[in-house]
């Protein structure tokens, strides 16, 4: 995994392997949970499948990867899905499609990436300047995103026929759709900013203690906007994909995702009040969600049961990734 | 405190004169606008009324056309009330427009959950004014102990009509095969009912194997990932899919098209939506059953209308139009062109006067 600040801040060794082997549990819960699938039905390890589960995993992850920042610094988004069912309604409706005659294309795309942008903008001023708490602000966008494609859309769904937009579900490089391909060049520009950008490092700074980053001459407030701005952009790509995949836009098309984005964060080991953890992780989170729920369909576990395991999934994996030797006060 | 609050606000001080003079001439414009409303609510049409879940899925948007179109019919004024899944918002909002009305409204209203009707038709009732209920009620409430309000309640079958798209579905794959079913949340009445419908084709249709059923909760994000999992665990055994309504269905479509076999694999859905209709088009589809919630939206309202304007006497219609089950239109590739051309490119036109038309049969409660 990558080296967090606390590794960095504390010479002791000793510390440092106790934090990794926490910080593996994710990836052994994962190992472990493809091991049994593949027993009970061997159909799981086939290439094909590897596919399939790519496809579903593709939009928690570009949407964890947004979450895991702002988690990163201790804040919370639950714009998730107001950000998403935008940006899909919006692309439905500049792209080619069944219900307007525009065809904006690549255009229509960036326009709904500044949208995203500018929601997780209005996120980072009201939350900054207004010192509205994050939970508060982003549940106020949330409603303000859903409410705007519901008032586009007057509650309809629109039909996407633009090839290149239904070519990111449909056609594949590789034997891999390019959404896919999309997705995993969204890690590779958030693993950049993680690791390789002053932004990266301001992050966990705040989420680690915002009081000290403040004091070392940190300008949190930018930083805060400045994050809750880069996961309005991923959010948007998340919007994009959704309505790649169901070849549609809806103001349903969220419903349900926000659930999924935070568990896979906090599955891979991020922990929600800050500081701890990455990206990479949340990529771990995002597969231990999907291969769980791929995984249930194909062990054949009864409907009724299936939800009921997944909490138990997340308790577990919370719990194995835990450091509880650093915690006094659990809330 | 309004004097200190209005001096300030002029930066300047008023006369205590000039300031109750100010205050009556305000308060004699606000007090003729509410008499001559008054006025016009009691020799005008009703306030027809639509009270509905939300304005955001096609279902419920249509529904709400269906019921603009008759208000324009009659040139009553229209209002929609929505519940955004909140039985107590659901209530209040009726109980406001009651008041606001002084009863002189028609209602109709597909309740939010079956508990929440009774407190409704209550309310109507006190109030006077006329009550349409669809889907959701107890099964102990009937219209005829709340005679003349409560007019009637109308639901649907899905028994069926879930057998109907399944035959549909067997008939597509040449009445043998495997196939694999998407149903709704597991609680729901029409989910219930639906299944039972498909369990019943399949008790006809030995020949056909069902692979799976799972839950995917009317929710197309879970019906597509349900839909991937089975691809690798059936692989071409799947030879159609069903699923318990249109949005589950076309994210099995596109599940199977980013697989290569859309429209290959033939896919039912229930509840008629547009992009559904142009999927049986295109043969990607099936087929599908529309409800009509135009209908439902219009009809529920002209039903209400002509008992409170006194067309009818509720009290002597029959059981079988008091609680009845609606018809839906069952659209395959036979019908769906002509479906499409006369309820989705045109805005149906309905005969609102034709209101026991669509009424197939008294409800039984088993």
């Amino acid at each position: 995994m990558t080296a967090t600040p606390e590794e960095l801040a504390s010479p002791q060794p000793r510390r440092a392997r106790r934090w990794r082997v926490a910080s593996w549990a994710p990836v052994m819960v994962l190992v472990l949970l493809c091991i049994i699938i593949t027993f009970i039905n061997p159909n799981f390890m086939t290439f094909g499948n590897l596919v399939r589960i790519s496809q579903s995993a593709m939009i928690p992850l570009v949407l964890g990867i947004g979450a895991t920042f702002i988690i990163l610094m201790g804040s919370i988004d639950l714009s998730v899905e107001g950000v998403l069912t935008l940006g899909a309604v919006m692309l439905s409706m500049l792209v080619l499609n069944g219900a307007n005659a525009n065809d904006y294309g690549i255009v229509g795309v960036f326009i709904v990436l500044l949208t995203g942008a500018a929601v997780g903008f209005i996120n980072g001023v009201i939350h900054v300047r207004l010192k509205v708490p994050s939970f508060m602000a982003t549940l106020g966008t949330w409603f303000i995103g859903v409410g705007i494609a519901n008032a586009l859309l007057g509650g309809m769904a629109t039909r996407i026929n633009d090839p290149w937009i239904r070519g990111l579900a449909v056609q594949r490089f590789l034997g891999f759709p390019w959404g896919v391909w999309l997705a995993l060049f969204c890690l590779a520009v958030a693993l950049v900013i993680q690791n390789y950008t002053r932004l990266g490092r301001y992050i966990y700074a705040l989420g680690g203690g915002e009081e000290l980053a403040a004091l070392s001459g940190i300008s949190t407030a930018r930083v805060r906007i400045t994050t809750f701005t880069l996961a309005g952009i991923f959010y948007a790509v998340g919007g994009i994909l959704a309505a790649a995949q169901l070849g549609l836009g809806n103001a349903q098309i969220g419903n349900g995702r926000l659930f999924t984005t935070i568990t896979a964060v906090v599955v891979g080991g991020t922990s929600l009040s800050g500081g701890q953890g990455s990206v990479l992780q949340t990529l771990v989170g995002v597969l231990i969600v999907v291969v769980l729920s791929n995984g249930m369909v194909l062990m054949g576990v009864p409907p009724s049961v299936q939800i009921g395991v997944q909490g138990l999934m997340i308790i577990a994996a919370v719990a194995l990734s835990m450091d509880r030797k650093l915690m006094r006060i659990v809330k | 405190m309004i004097k200190k609050i209005i001096t300030r606000g002029l930066n300047r001080p008023i006369a205590r004169r000039s300031f109750l003079r100010g205050a009556a001439a305000f308060g004699v414009a606000g007090a003729f606008p509410a008499i001559i409303t008054r006025r016009a609510y009691a020799a005008d049409a009703p306030t027809v009324v639509n009270s509905i879940r939300s304005l955001s899925n096609p279902y419920h948007a249509t529904w709400n056309k269906g019921g603009a179109a008759f208000a324009k019919a009659v040139g009553a004024e229209y209002v929609t009330l929505v519940t955004e899944g909140n039985s107590e918002k659901g209530i209040a909002d009726i109980k406001a427009i009651l008041a606001k009305t002084g009863g002189n409204c028609v209602i109709n209203v597909d309740p939010n959950d079956s508990p929440d009707a009774r407190p409704i038709v209550e309310a109507c009732k006190a109030a006077g004014a006329y009550v349409v209920t669809q889907w959701n009620k107890p099964n102990d409430l009937h219209p005829w102990d709340h005679d003349p309000n409560y007019v009637a309640h109308i639901s649907f079958s899905g028994v069926p009509y879930g057998k109907a798209m399944a035959e549909a579905l067997i008939k597509a794959m040449g009445g043998k095969g495997g196939i694999v079913a998407l149903g709704g949340i597991e609680s729901n009445v029409p989910a219930i009912e639906r299944k039972a419908g498909l369990m019943q084709a399949l008790k006809d249709n030995p020949g056909v194997e069902l692979l799976d059923m799972q839950v995917a909760n009317w929710s197309a994000t879970e019906a597509l990932e349900k839909t991937n999992a089975w691809l690798t665990q059936f692989g071409d055994k799947i030879g159609g899919i069903w699923a318990a309504n249109d949005d589950m269905a076309l994210a099995a479509v596109e599940a199977l098209r980013a697989d290569g076999r859309a429209s290959k694999v033939p896919v039912t859905g229930i509840d008629g939506i547009q992009l559904a209709v142009e999927a049986v088009l295109k043969g990607e589809m099936a087929g599908t059953v529309a409800w009509d919630p135009f209908w439902q939206g219009g009809m529920g309202l002209a039903i209400g209308y002509n008992a409170k304007t006194g067309k009818f006497d509720p009290a002597k219609e029959p059981k079988e139009h008091r609680e009845f089950y609606g018809t839906g239109v069952t659209i395959t590739s036979e019908n769906a062109q002509a479906f499409y051309d006369s309820n989705i490119k045109a805005e149906p036109t309905l005969d609102w006067n034709d209101i026991w038309g669509r009424a197939s049969g008294q409800i039984q409660y088993s």
